[in-house]
């Protein structure tokens, strides 16, 4: 009972300890000015270089019909190959994300789980997808283990059984139906593989939580689901934020690799209008403008989070 | 990580055959008669001028398309195309993904070790598209074949065997996207590259600043074949008989697609 009490203590006292950033303030001196200055040269300088090295006549007039054609049948704007894969990323980050969060919940439980047979077949989840090159697994993944259930789920048959309002609705979460098998197939590889990296997030935030409050929250006599729904997770959550929001963002850019299968996103679509179009390093720029501008969006709703979360407790 | 895919896509291709084999087999009684059941062609194929390309309406046209298309038809079935990666085109194939590759697949030994091909359908070759800055004063063809040239190509292309085959002591270089492959050229890193006719010769015209045509001959003449799993002798049987049916047509198109630009307006900047 001392131990426990002592324990009790030393981790209250770890636990209110987290100081609001400092307020920052811009205030420019010389050393900052001769810094801009210095870069900017460097930059422009390389620009200048690259030039001459790099003899390529930039066209963006032919790329941009790619993200929004005017429809030949109804003569009104209708989005076109770049846009639909950026709606199916978007689709496989959303869906990805929320799967990847309940894989990660479960597998992060079993791996602290008291049972050694729990404990083994999450370690085994981890150990084997975060120690397989990302390529390789999507390979491995798509060409093996998705051979195994997907044509026993012959989504594509049950979907276009469904009356259309339905399908309607479905497409609007899951994109084209007539493409569903294909985006199903990267989803569950896209969460499986991150799964994983979020199951050692969850992990690393429930043992961030003092067991003090496991014990105490089982003194009181809550059910286990209780502690870790209750007590555990939602401090949990606000340590691991920082790490889980990068994780996210690692998500949504992995989902790229996915096109190496022939998942219709993002890149895939890009490399289709290269081809196409010839424009290789327009739709190159595009694409990384792109998947900057929803990696960056994604940081800045965790950052307000972190905030916010930093305050709530 | 080109390596990784590279090496990973020729062993998967090798472990499929084995451990998919049941699930390939029940659908090898007669590729015909599977794809009439199921009312519905699926066809794998990958993004390549003047083959297959996205027009501006995002709508797929090319040779392949009007080859995919009439195979359909005579059928009586639905055409599904089946955009896939260049680099796993062939295991996607033995994994069950589509039914048949009509992709401007060149028939080469070693691919017949791990697809069944049909008759040819389809005939093209190869040509070379040389920097004015690099290559100006080499002789064709004997000058090329030096440690100092390098060649370019995209990565597991017939052209890459050729320049191996014709010019052992030069230095080739591969990509993963035919574009970047003439770039390097075009920014004079490398002396030549090699792709299958019409590409080299619109790039010539189009960057005639840069780029010159050493040669106006084909280089090799390559023939393309429909890809089958292995062992469907029906469905082998039945496609190469819709081959020779359509010889004349085959050839109608593949004039109209790989000897004019009449449809260049499809595509931009052709």
């Amino acid at each position: 009972m001392q131990t426990v009490g002592r324990r009790l203590g030393v981790d209250d006292a770890v636990i209110p300890a987290r100081a609001a950033p400092p307020a920052t303030r811009l205030a420019w001196n010389r050393l900052d000015l001769l810094w801009v200055v210095v870069v900017a040269a460097l930059l422009g300088a390389g620009m200048l270089k690259s030039q001459g090295a790099f003899s390529y006549r930039w066209d963006w007039s032919s790329v941009w019909p790619y993200f929004v054609k005017t429809d030949v049948l109804t003569g009104q704007w209708a989005p076109n190959l770049l846009l639909q894969g950026l709606m199916t990323t978007l689709r496989l980050a959303l869906w990805g994300m929320l799967i990847a969060t309940l894989v990660g919940l479960v597998m992060g439980w079993m791996r602290n789980h008291a049972r050694l047979l729990l404990r083994m077949v999450a370690s085994a989840y981890v150990m084997t997808v975060r120690n397989i090159p990302p390529v390789v697994f999507v390979f491995i993944f798509v060409y093996f283990i998705s051979n195994q259930f997907m044509p026993f789920l012959a989504l594509d048959q049950r979907v276009s059984a469904l009356p259309v309002e339905v399908q309607l609705f479905l497409s609007f979460l899951f994109g084209p139906m007539e493409l569903i098998n294909n985006f199903f197939l990267g989803l569950v590889c896209l969460s499986v593989f991150s799964g994983a990296y979020v199951t050692e997030i969850v992990r690393a935030g429930s043992d961030s939580v003092p067991r003090g409050q496991t014990e105490a929250a089982r003194s009181l006599g809550m059910t286990n689901l209780d502690i870790m729904i209750r007590v555990v997770w939602p401090q949990a959550l606000r340590n691991v934020l920082p790490s889980l929001t990068g994780q996210f963002i690692q998500l949504i850019k992995d989902s790229s690799l996915v096109s190496l299968v022939s998942i219709q996103e993002l890149s895939f679509m890009a490399q289709d209008v290269q081809v196409s179009t010839q424009r290789v390093f327009e739709v190159f720029v595009l694409t990384a403008v792109i998947y900057f501008c929803i990696c960056f969006t994604l940081s800045q709703v965790f950052a307000y989070l972190e905030r916010r979360h930093g305050r709530a407790y | 990580m080109n390596f990784n895919r590279r090496f990973f896509s020729l062993v998967l291709t090798f472990f499929c055959s084995f451990s998919l084999a049941p699930v390939v087999h029940a659908q090898q009684d007669n590729l015909i008669d599977t794809i009439k059941k199921r009312g519905k062609l699926q066809v794998g194929f990958a993004s390549f001028v003047p083959w297959a390309m996205r027009d501006k309406q995002g709508n797929w046209v090319g040779f392949e398309i009007d080859v995919s298309n009439k195979v359909a038809q005579d059928l009586g079935v639905r055409l599904e195309l089946i955009p896939t990666a260049w680099d796993a085109i062939i295991p996607s194939l033995i994994a069950g993904k589509f039914d048949v590759i009509i992709g401007g697949l060149t028939i080469t030994p070693q691919r017949q070790e791990q697809v069944d091909f049909t008759t040819p359908y389809s005939t093209s070759g190869q040509g070379v598209a040389a920097s004015k800055q690099l290559a100006a004063n080499l002789k064709w063809p004997e000058g090329y074949n030096s440690p100092n040239v390098t060649f370019t190509c995209r990565r597991g292309v017939a052209g890459c065997k050729t320049v191996e085959e014709k010019w052992p002591k030069a230095t080739l270089r591969q990509f993963d996207d035919d574009a970047i492959a003439f770039q390097e050229v075009i920014n004079g890193n490398a002396h030549a590259v090699i792709s299958s006719e019409p590409k080299p010769s619109f790039f010539v015209i189009r960057n005639s600043d840069k780029l010159f045509k050493p040669t106006n001959e084909n280089i090799v003449n390559t023939f393309e074949g429909f890809g089958l799993r292995k062992g469907n002798t029906a469905g082998l049987a039945g496609f190469n008989e819709w081959i020779n049916k359509n010889q004349a047509w085959l050839k109608q198109r593949h004039q109209y697609w790989f000897r004019t630009q009449d449809w260049a307006g499809l595509v931009p900047s052709i």
